[in-house]
């Protein structure tokens, strides 16, 4: 137990908003100089508390005490000026600031209209030193690498004189190595005696980092663990409410000879000009789910739109079923059976304002069953959306409800749903549990391996290293463009990936 | 049809659809004679409300009336409240500067509801093709504000053709139509085309050709016609030829006024056949999906190109129609300067009735309906037509910066978790 005194604690909060619920009689308690994780699922409430402690909203009831005081924030300077510091999942620095102009940003030393650069930029540097956050106080922000910007980010904070840090989700965006890292500066922090909550749904995290845990469900504080003495099994059935079968189980599967689909020296140009994809060959075998691992931004983007035909080829082939299939437009490959589950579901996914059954329909919609000459059969298209809500058990009142209003899980569910129900012979998925939570990661991933199980052949780009090792049969490494690596799941570790990923390698 | 009715009906099998095919005869036979200004309709319109409203609890019980109530007052209550407050404001206004708002306004809703009911038909027709081609463009995310250019395209192809084709009755006129619409669709052929290989926005390129239109037509106007001497107006086409007039409701309703034509029945048909278009066909499906998405229906297989083309494209036919029904129904010729901005205010009408096709036909007959009943206000009470432009101005913003549906909302909110108090 820790016996360091109590810096901060919420009493009874609830939080009622028009519709929902979102914090019910949620009391947790901060020791000086822990790691608190709050560990929850999507919509459990983590973040509506947290906006609460930094002011941004007012808890319908219920108490906050800082140093034993009670204290009502009603913005986040007052927060601020009490010691409270937040790191958000998306920073909020100015792109084309330097550091140090992003650190002092709001409250600037010097006199009058003057800024004292010298001040500030001495100061970023101490400050810096002392807690071994290592960053050039000139460097503009969109020369850094997301983890340094996470660092300026904790600056920012300190620089304002936080001794309570509430980080957001802070590893969602880092590479495993600057994961290390952030582990290694919190820690540093809390030997500096700074007190830190790190909000998240990664049970990996919670035990690499923190000394105790809450975890909330539903809006409520579903129990606190020391964190030395839980298993992660056991906060994943506190988080869900039910037992959750963390790893998939992968059973063996043969694949078959002859491979379903190919990349034969890809080069593939980027947004900016330039190769994004150099040289790619690979080739995908019905019943094998074949991995792409790779930092984002590596070309993983541009390799999902030239096999979808949405990004020209500058030289190479695609071939699929042993036919070409370079020259063909989009819709005559969905046509053709390969498949795509898009890692931005919003932007490429779903049209939000439309109902379930049209997006389902999307894609095949000028056919049977789901036109009749020139009109849409809206009857065929919602039964067949219906049966499909059944069977992928997705939460919606009906066909007829648009996709914007379900959460991300079954968002997913519905580009899922979709792809699935038309059997394709190869099927690309990019990142698809991103922003899920535990629950729905599961059920994705069962579904994953069993269209492996099923002979399709599955491509699985992922920024997640864990989800690569748990469904793929062959590992990828992209680098810049390049498939620098090829690995067998069995033979090698995270590390060892992790390391290729980085341009790395023994 | 009948997929629609099958489509949305919850409770398979049970429908009646005596009720509803009745009610549709009703409204429809009613409307006609509304329009034509026989105010008796209004007993057929009622009679056929009554009947869906029946035919409704017959089939859902009186959960369905409840439902269709909350659509109805969802639909409505933002422009409703928006043209009271902008007539409240109209009012004060009228205060301030020293005319009586209550003789003002009585005029004008006399003038435009009945006493001049005629010209509010007439003046809605051309808005109802403008508002759907304005609409239509928005389904497809792109912005056709050069629909007075294709408006005009319209009028003069129909000039032109109904100057010299002579064929036996309805065919003429439907030759005419076709061809004015084919030509305003080919009008917004070169900014559909800059769009997709160039990505020039819709929006510059159609307002330019807009005013390309515009000044093309005193040309054709004094190429077709034009004699000073035997007309009012120094600059005008010969009429066309009798064959190619739209006929008039007086061949039907002996009191009915004689300049009264039937292009608004001819719009308000076009209105539903946009919203089938949109709603229930393949093509309609895939510009509402590039409309709300192009990324993700891109990714569909759906061709954001093929589809701008064809949403620019219909949208210009339908503003063409406009330019036809004009000198169809109502002029029977071309003027020079006749600034009727029927293509600019169809942006109006569009916006106000939220890009909804068979909304554009109610926010077209409000316009049609201020616009005569502000000149009749005009000579009978001397107060200024202005205060209806202001009052149209209004009415737009509030509706467009939808602060009412914002305030109408958080109110219900606020006013839902007080427990109703």
């Amino acid at each position: 137990m820790n016996t360091q005194p109590v810096i901060l604690e919420t009493r009874k909060i609830v939080k009622q908003f028009p519709k929902v619920l979102a914090n019910s009689d949620v009391s947790i308690q901060l020791h000086q100089g822990e790691i608190l994780a709050l560990l929850g699922e999507n919509g459990a409430g983590k973040s509506t508390l947290m906006n609460i402690l930094y002011g941004l909203y007012q808890p319908s009831s219920g108490e906050i005490y800082l140093h034993g005081k009670a204290v009502n924030f009603r913005s986040p300077r007052e927060a601020i000026e009490n010691g409270l510091g937040m790191v958000h999942q998306h920073f909020m620095l100015v792109e084309n600031l330097t550091v140090t102009e992003n650190i002092i940003l709001g409250s600037e030393p010097g006199r009058g209209l003057t800024i004292d650069y010298a001040a500030a930029r001495r100061q970023v540097k101490e400050l810096s030193e002392r807690y071994s956050l290592k960053v050039n106080p000139d460097s503009r922000i969109e020369d850094l690498s997301v983890g340094l910007q996470q660092r300026v980010e904790i600056l920012k904070a300190l620089y304002r004189k936080a001794s309570v840090l509430i980080l957001d989700e802070p590893t969602a965006v880092l590479t495993p190595q600057e994961v290390e890292g952030f582990f290694t500066v919190a820690r540093r922090l809390r030997d500096d005696g700074v007190s830190i909550i790190i909000i998240t749904h990664k049970l990996e995290e919670v035990k690499a980092i923190s000394d105790r845990v809450y975890i909330l469900r539903r809006g409520k504080v579903a129990g606190m663990r020391e964190t030395s003495t839980v298993s992660k099994e056991e906060l994943a059935t506190l988080m869900v409410g039910r037992e959750v079968v963390l790893t998939v189980h992968r059973t063996p599967h043969q694949r078959g000879q002859k491979p379903v689909f190919e990349l034969k020296n890809l080069s593939v140009q980027g947004e900016r000009g330039g190769e994004a994809l150099r040289d790619v060959s690979l080739s995908v075998h019905p019943g094998e789910v074949l991995g792409i691992a790779g930092v984002d931004g590596n070309g993983q983007t541009e390799l999902a739109e030239a096999i979808m035909g949405l990004r020209s080829v500058a030289a190479g082939k695609i071939i699929h079923k042993g036919e070409l299939v370079t020259g063909l437009n989009t819709k005559k490959r969905i046509h053709r059976g390969i498949g795509c589950v898009p890692s931005d579901r919003h932007r490429h996914g779903l049209v939000l304002p439309m109902t379930i059954s049209e997006n389902i329909a999307m894609g095949l919609h000028r056919d049977k069953p789901n036109a009749r000459f020139f009109s849409l059969d809206y009857p065929a298209m919602n039964s067949s959306a219906n049966a499909l809500i059944k069977r992928f058990d997705i939460r919606a009142p009906g066909p007829l409800t648009a996709a914007e209003q379900l959460s991300g899980g079954n968002q997913q569910k519905v580009i899922l749903a979709r792809e699935i129900s038309r059997k394709p012979s190869f099927l690309l998925v990019n990142q698809p549990t991103r922003g899920l939570d535990v629950g729905a990661i599961e059920y994705i991933h069962s579904e994953i391996l069993r269209m492996r199980d099923a002979d399709a052949g599955v491509l699985l780009i992922s920024l997640e290293l864990e989800e690569i090792f748990s469904l793929a049969d062959r590992i990828l490494v992209l680098y810049e463009g390049q498939i620098v690596k090829e690995l067998k799941p069995e033979n090698s570790s995270e590390k060892e990936v992790g390391l290729y990923m980085m341009g790395g390698g023994p | 049809m009948s997929s629609e009715h099958s489509a949305q009906m919850k409770t398979p099998g049970k429908f009646s659809s005596i009720p509803r095919i009745s009610a549709i005869v009703l409204a429809v036979a009613g409307s006609i004679f509304y329009l034509a200004g026989q105010f008796a309709g209004a007993v057929l319109i009622l009679l056929a409300g009554g009947l869906y409203l029946a035919g409704l609890r017959l089939e859902q019980g009186d959960g369905g009336i409840r439902e269709a109530m909350a659509r109805w007052k969802k639909i409505l209550a933002a422009p409703l409240s928006g043209a009271l407050i902008a007539i409240v404001i109209g009012g004060i206004i009228m205060l301030l500067t020293g005319y009586n708002p209550i003789k003002a306004y009585s005029a004008l809703f006399y003038g435009g509801l009945v006493k001049n009911w005629h010209i509010s038909v007439i003046n809605a027709a051309p808005l109802i093709f403008t508002g759907l081609s304005v609409a239509f463009a928005f389904k497809a995310g792109l912005f056709n504000i050069g629909a007075e250019g294709q408006y005009y395209i319209g009028a003069m192809a129909a000039v032109w053709l109904g100057l010299i084709l002579k064929l036996p009755g309805i065919i003429s006129l439907i030759l005419v139509f076709a061809f004015a619409a084919a030509l305003s669709a080919a009008w917004n052929l070169i900014p559909a085309l800059l769009k997709v290989k160039t990505g020039a926005h819709e929006v510059i390129t159609t307002m330019m050709l807009a005013h390309t239109a515009r000044y093309l037509s005193p040309i054709f106007i004094r190429a077709f016609g034009g004699n000073p001497s035997t007309s009012t107006h120094p600059y005008v086409t010969d009429e066309i030829l009798p064959n190619n007039f739209l006929p008039v409701f007086k061949t039907l309703f002996p009191n009915a006024n004689y300049r009264l034509h039937t292009g608004i029945l001819i719009s308000i048909a076009t209105a539903f056949f946009i919203q089938y278009l949109l709603t229930k066909t393949r093509t309609g499906f895939e510009i509402r999906a590039i409309g709300q998405n192009k990324e993700a229906a891109r990714a569909q297989g759906i061709s954001i190109g093929l589809n701008v083309f064809r949403a620019l494209l219909i949208a210009g036919a339908l503003a063409g129609l406009a330019g036809v029904n004009q000198v169809t129904g109502l002029d029977h010729k071309m003027f020079e300067n006749l600034h009727a901005n029927y293509g600019w205010n169809g942006i109006s009408v569009a916006l106000l009735a939220g890009g909804h096709p068979i909304g554009v036909v109610f926010t077209s007959l409000i316009w049609g309906i201020l616009d005569s009943g502000g000149q009749y206000m005009a000579r009978t009470t001397q107060t200024p037509n202005a205060i209806v432009e202001i009052v149209k101005g209004i009415t737009l913003f509030l509706v467009v910066a939808r602060y009412i549906s914002f305030y109408l909302k958080r109110y219900w909110k606020r006013w839902n978790m007080s427990g109703g108090k």
